[in-house]
């Protein structure tokens, strides 16, 4: 019965997390490359939301302070990037303000949402259902993507405009908030570790099973 | 498969470590992170104040500094219209060590290129663009964010050491910001602002007198413009009064203490002053009237103006407050109600003390005295009459009268009017006379004359009667014979006439008998007793006169 629906876990076997060798958890360590085996990734969920806190905490400072300091003829300038979302906005160039609402503001904000949802899921305080879950995991991992879409601008334009006295962009205080909250919820995301929320799954379509062939037996 | 099947001991832990992950180190030190970065963002944030100017011209938001004594303290953050559309609000931001430069008393303007008849400034600001000077109040340690920015700057800083006074006039005239103020000719000040007040009925200066003037600033100083040419033609004449250039271009103020008034004690910081018109109204505001009396003139009171004096023998005892019908109490009063403010202080003391008395004891007694009002030419160029107090002793009786409260004092028409009167009075008696009988009394003498000429027409006639008649027409020849016979005779007396030579003889015996009686005469003369012991009766030897007649 157990043979089809059989894990690697459940057989004592875990994947190298370098290599990708499947040896017995119980080696400890990965026979080819001497990493440390475990069968799921070590305080996943904890680490997870330290690190959601973590970008939760500098996501303030990355909206309220300026990314960037647009110095032209003298003339300084220091944008947040809700203001100059909100420049775009007015001055009628809406796709532009619409990317930057979506890539600095909306994306890492989902994200956070997103992956704290799941940690509530895979240590069992939420129970969606399968279907839900899947999508759920695959759109975080789509907007991981994106993530540092902010950061490449402000990157590019400090780089590229750098024109003496007529006009200077530096990065603002904003703009590396913003980069930690990019980061940390990459490291998020990275720690965290989806087959806890499928051994969940697995957890209780065994149960449903054994209960289905409990009165059979 | 050869492998050995797993053991139980080789089961997954699916427990969560309790135990104290390392991890939530990172979320500690973001959130430490994330703090002190906003906490810096924040202090790095200078106070905000909001400046309200009626305009914000050539103000830029993010551009405009903020400058106190040219050293940058703030930036203008945004410029705002206020939501009366009537003036804009400038929020500012000052640098945060300046912070305590925003206190009560603290002043914001403008600095831009100005230029005035008075002063040309802010130059500079044409190429480097203006900016706002801050002019921090005194340090009384009340913070304030709300300000009214100065539309003009104040021409002396703060903290110039000097007296700070407020001017108040009806209308503006020609004085601006930065018109001078002079003491005697010395200029001592400046006017530093000029303002309307929120009723839009008083203009308000804000005046500056330096340090070393202000004591000359006394609580009884009157201020008064001096700008402009001040041609006056009132009831004492012409008047043409015009101060140095600088204050007929762009006017001045000028303030003193009125002659015969003993100046008070210096003004204080932020004292308020009535600024006059001219010299006399600043003077003429010593005056202070506290009676009031209506005077019925029954003549036109064409040439007098309201501030025309009132006098009483030539001195002036007050003005002409109002001329209005309204005080009639009756429409068809033809009297032009005169009313007159009368200053007691101006009086004699004792006389002052006597007639405040309110119940008129002493006025009335005066009125019966024959104290009357009447109005007087005082230009006979202009016309411009003044009101005249002086005692008609032949006047009609009159007694102080009462009309809707006020004083009434009796008045007399004079002048041109009493001239008139006069003519007007004998042309009166004129036309009063008995003339139809003393007509008839001389056309009954012109009878009798009639009468009397009749007879001398007959006399006449009879004369012409006498003298036709042929007896008096022989008269003539009558009288040529008798004239003939008078020559004859006359002629017998003539130097050949008989009559003649009898003459001569007799007289030349005559003229003989006068030297004996002459000789005679000297004889008694020398010889009184001659006369009775003859020629030669004394013993004294006389020599002999020659004896004998000649």
């Amino acid at each position: 019965m157990n043979a089809p629906f059989s894990r690697a876990a459940e057989r004592g076997l875990a994947g190298c997390h370098i290599c990708g060798k499947t040896s017995p958890v119980a080696l400890g360590k990965c026979p080819r490359c001497g990493t440390h085996l475990h069968l799921r990734k070590p305080h996943s969920i904890q680490r997870t939301v330290a690190l959601m806190i973590a970008a939760g905490a500098l996501y303030i400072p990355a909206n309220v302070l300026p990314v960037m300091t647009v110095t032209e003829l003298g003339d300084v300038d220091a944008t947040t990037i809700i203001k100059g979302m909100m420049t775009f906005w007015r001055s009628g160039a809406y796709p532009i303000a619409l990317v930057i609402f979506t890539a600095s503001i909306l994306i890492p904000f989902l994200k956070m949402v997103a992956l704290t949802w799941l940690c509530l899921a895979a240590s069992g305080k939420v129970h969606p259902s399968p279907s839900l879950l899947g999508k759920i995991y695959w759109f975080t991992e789509l907007l991981g993507r994106w993530s540092m879409v902010d950061i490449f601008v402000v990157g590019i334009l400090v780089a590229l405009v750098q024109l003496g006295n007529y006009m200077t962009i530096t990065p603002g205080p904003g703009a590396v908030a913003f980069a930690g909250v990019v980061l940390l919820t990459m490291l998020a995301a990275l720690s965290f570790d989806p087959r806890l929320l499928w051994d969940r799954l697995e957890a209780i379509r065994l149960a449903e099973l054994s209960h289905l062939h409990s009165p059979n037996s | 498969m050869s492998e050995p099947t797993p053991t139980p001991a080789a089961e997954p832990d699916f427990l969560p470590a309790r135990r104290w992950n390392v991890v939530w180190v990172v979320p500690f030190l973001a959130l430490l992170i994330g703090g002190w970065m906003i906490f810096q963002h924040l202090s790095s944030q200078g106070p905000r104040a909001r400046v309200g100017f009626e305009t914000a011209e050539s103000i830029t938001a993010g551009k405009t500094d903020v400058r106190c004594r040219s050293v940058k303290v703030g930036i203008v953050k945004t410029v705002k219209l206020q939501d009366d559309l009537k003036s804009v609000l400038i929020t500012i931001e000052l640098d945060p060590d300046y912070e305590s430069l925003l206190r009560k008393g603290t002043q914001f303007w403008v600095v831009k290129a100005r230029v005035s008849s008075g002063e040309i400034s802010g130059l500079g600001t044409l190429l480097a663009g203006t900016y706002i000077e801050l002019d921090p109040g005194p340090n009384t340690g009340i913070q304030i964010n709300d300000f009214a920015g100065l539309e003009t700057p104040p021409a002396t800083n703060s903290n110039v050491p000097g007296r700070r006074l407020t001017l108040t006039a009806d209308e503006a005239g020609s004085l601006l910001a930065g018109s001078p103020i002079y003491y005697r000719g010395l200029e001592v000040g400046r006017i530093e602002n000029r303002k309307l007040d929120e009723g839009g009925k008083i203009v308000t200066y804000d005046a500056f007198i330096q340090q070393e003037f202000s004591m000359q600033v006394k609580e009884n100083t009157r201020f008064w413009n001096a700008s402009g040419i001040d041609i006056n033609a009132g009831a004492d004449g012409f008047k043409i009064r015009t101060p140095s250039l600088q204050a007929m271009i762009s006017g001045g103020a000028t303030f003193g203490v009125p002659e015969g008034i003993t100046p008070g004690k210096p003004a204080q910081d932020g004292a308020n002053f009535k600024l006059f018109t001219d010299e006399d109204a600043a003077n003429g505001s010593a005056f202070n009237p506290t009676m009031k009396f209506l005077m019925l003139f029954n003549q036109s009171v064409r040439g007098l103006e309201r501030g025309a004096p009132v006098e009483f023998r030539g001195i002036p005892i007050g003005r002409v407050a109002e001329i209005s019908l309204n005080y009639l109490d009756e429409a068809s009063d033809s009297r032009i109600p005169v009313l007159v403010d009368i200053d007691p202080s101006l009086l004699q003391t004792k006389t002052r003390e006597e007639i405040s008395k309110p119940d008129f004891i002493f006025l009335r007694s005066c009125v019966q005295l024959g104290l009357r009002g009447s109005l007087k030419t005082g230009n006979l160029l202009t016309g411009a009459l003044f009101v005249d107090l002086d005692y008609y002793p032949q006047a009609p009786v009159a007694d102080l009268g009462k009309m809707n409260d006020l004083t009434v004092m009796p008045t007399v028409s004079s002048g041109f009017a009493q001239l008139e009167a006069k003519i007007t009075a004998i042309l009166d008696k004129l036309q009063a006379l008995p003339l139809d009988d003393a007509m008839k009394k001389i056309l009954a003498v012109a009878d009798d004359a009639g009468g009397a000429l009749k007879e001398i027409q007959t006399t006449a006639a009879s004369a012409r009667q006498t003298l036709e008649d042929p007896e008096f027409r022989k008269l003539p020849q009558e009288l040529r014979t008798t004239l003939g016979a008078l020559e004859k005779s006359v002629a017998s007396v003539g130097p050949d006439g008989a009559i003649q030579g009898d003459l001569l003889r007799t007289l030349d015996e005559l003229r003989a008998a006068l030297r004996t009686m002459k000789l005679l005469a000297d004889n008694i003369d020398k010889k009184p007793n001659s006369l009775i012991f003859g020629r030669d009766s004394s013993g004294n030897p006389v020599p002999k006169s020659p004896s004998g007649s000649r």
